[in-house]
């Protein structure tokens, strides 16, 4: 693959249900390489859903993923994709280290252990035991093995959640670094401070999307100050104009 | 399928028990003292039963008897008056007793009939059994030593093709118990680790990783075969060197059906892991997959004493050729020339492929 296609991700029509329930209703995005973008909306509007479908855990039941120029499902494209769960999802008996370098040895990146602690600034707890770590240890942790392997494209499903606001900051601050190196971040949240931070948003709600663009263009769009006052008017509108029957 | 990445789980599982020190002596203590408890129930020379001799016979034949009883091994007899003896059977303090009646000694003579009364305590069927035994012992040792020369003897030639005279019911049963220990203690741990790989998340993470399943289940296999390894070494040895099983055939032939055995557990653990959605259901699998095993697969009851119905249930448990197996390489020394060794390590190993492939297909369907 010599072509390197514009998007990292490009969702297009998108369905999923489970059971009755409609995660995701026919939704279509692209984010572009390099780009920090915001998937925003409450609990429940899909965001997560969406993401595992980015890696191929949840197979859609119409439309198509593709993710750094390859159809999903796609084992290799895997291996350029860091994932960070909502929990830390991490082996709770092991060190930090031991966690790292079984998640680098799966990827085959057992080299950059070393660095990922850095990263994370972990170094000197790298023989704790993760279930002794603190939440927002344990939250970086998570973020060393999301990325140890150096991914073209990083997921991350709410991963400021339980989090103080001084490591978030932190927190923001490595991703808009690994930004700036080229890395696609795709973020989900619904805090709308964060939300701010990203370059472009995506409002998502009864799976589906309702308003993309820049915080100000969504700002601007809304005729608005705030962008949660945004978020709010937004989806509004949007519900009120689809006729949105939801009990 | 890449050998670094199915190395990089085998190393993880092996991680975590190294931190986990419980599951650790869960796998490695609980055996010896399961089996070693099993070592004193069944051959703790503890207490025999205990019997009452009630001797009122006029003649000699009643005390003849007695004295012969009184030295049985079976029993520990002691003569003692008839009050005494119903008091005892009565208290619990005896098994049974045995009254020679006042012409026990002329019906001898006169009838040719010994009828010495045996009183049982009865609720219990074990003791009650040996007392008989030890009664039967002594009337025809005594009998034995009354007739003239001459007179037919009982003395019966028995030779054993298999075992012998000292094979006792740990030998029988220890052959069996080797495997389904180890089977137990591996299916167990493996449901229950494999349940947290779920729950904790991190399954989520290896699915959205290059990880194939194929690579997932091998790494469990090999990893917590390894354990199981160690395990089935360290029940073999204390078997053969510390309990003293009988064993009549080769030890690596004992270890081959054991590991088959694990690696079953292995993968029925896995795969049964996926239909449950707590550690609390994961163990309610273990009546459901250990018990019918426990019973059906001829431990403690010979399959072929089953009801025929029941026989068809026996023989599509994994664990009954695996007793099989074992009980016919240590009881009777078979080797893998053996047309039945053959079909019953066929059979385990069958198992394992199947439950291997039911794990794999299991994964990807239930990580979502």
């Amino acid at each position: 693959m010599s072509t390197r296609p514009e998007y990292a991700v490009e969702v297009k029509d998108v369905a999923k249900t489970f059971g009755r329930l409609r995660a995701l209703d026919g939704i279509s995005l692209r984010i572009r390489r390099g780009e920090v973008y915001g998937l925003l909306g409450p609990n429940g509007s899909g965001k997560t859903t969406l993401i595992r479908c980015l890696v191929g855990l949840v197979q859609p039941n119409a439309g198509t993923v593709t993710v750094l120029g390859r159809r999903i499902p796609d084992l290799g494209v895997l291996a350029r994709v860091g994932y960070m769960t909502q929990a830390a999802a991490l082996y709770p008996d092991l060190s930090v280290e031991e966690n790292l370098r079984f998640f680098a040895a799966i990827n085959g990146a057992e080299a950059n252990v070393d660095e990922a602690l850095k990263f994370v600034e972990l170094s000197d707890r790298r023989k704790s035991i993760v279930a002794t770590l603190s939440g927002g240890m344990r939250t970086r942790a998570s973020m060393a093995c999301a990325l140890i392997h150096h991914p073209d494209l990083l997921l991350l499903d709410e991963p400021t959640v339980g989090v103080d606001p001084q490591l978030r900051v932190q927190l923001w601050d490595r991703f808009q670094a690994m930004a700036a190196e080229g890395i696609t971040i795709v973020v989900s949240s619904h805090v709308m401070d964060e939300a701010d931070r990203c370059q472009r948003l995506g409002l998502i709600r009864f799976g589906k999307l309702l308003a993309e663009g820049s915080p100000q263009e969504l700002r601007r769009m809304a005729r608005v100050d705030r962008l949660e006052d945004a978020f709010l008017k937004l989806s509004a509108t949007s519900a009120a104009g689809s006729g949105e029957g939801r009990p | 399928m890449s050998a670094r990445r199915v190395r990089a789980i085998t190393v993880r599982i092996l991680a975590q028990f190294r931190h986990d020190r419980r599951t650790l002596a869960l796998l490695f203590v609980a055996p010896i003292v399961i089996l070693g408890l099993l070592d004193f129930l069944l051959r703790g020379s503890g207490s025999h039963p205990a019997v009452g001799i009630v001797n009122l016979d006029q003649g000699g034949i009643g005390g003849n008897v007695a004295t012969r009883l009184e030295s049985s091994s079976l029993v520990s007899a002691s003569p003692m008056d008839a009050t005494a003896a119903d008091r005892g059977l009565r208290e619990g303090s005896l098994a049974g007793y045995v009254v020679f009646a006042a012409d026990f000694s002329t019906r001898a003579v006169s009838e040719h009939v010994l009828a010495p009364q045996v009183h049982l305590e009865g609720s219990q069927p074990g003791p009650g059994q040996q007392v008989v035994a030890a009664v039967d012992q002594a009337v025809v040792a005594a009998i034995s030593s009354l007739t003239a020369a001459g007179a037919p003897r009982l003395t019966p030639q028995v030779s054993y093709l298999y075992g012998g005279p000292g094979l006792d019911s740990l030998d029988y049963l220890g052959a069996a118990l080797i495997g389904l220990v180890v089977f137990f203690l591996v299916f167990v741990i493996t449901s229950v680790a494999f349940l947290r790989e779920r729950s904790q998340g991190t399954l989520e993470r290896l699915m959205a990783s290059p990880l194939r399943r194929a690579e997932i289940v091998v790494g469990y296999m090999i990893g917590f075969t390894v354990l199981a390894l160690l395990q089935s070494a360290e029940v073999l040895l204390f078997s053969l060197y510390v309990l003293k099983l009988h064993n009549a055939g080769s030890v690596p032939l004992i270890f081959l059906v054991v590991v088959l055995m694990a690696i079953v557990a292995v993968n029925l653990g896995i795969f049964l892991s996926m239909f449950a959605r707590t550690e609390f259901q994961a163990v309610q699998f273990i009546p459901l997959v250990v018990a019918p095993q426990l019973l059906l697969s001829g431990i403690l009851v010979p399959v072929s004493s089953e009801p025929g119905w029941l026989q068809v249930v026996s023989n599509v448990l994994p664990l009954t050729y695996a007793v099989d197996g074992l009980r016919d390489v240590m009881l009777k020394g078979a080797d893998l020339s053996w047309s039945v060794l053959q079909r019953d390590t066929l059979v385990v190993l069958g198992y394992c492929v199947v439950v291997i492939v039911l794990a794999g297909l299991t994964l990807r369907r239930r990580v979502a």
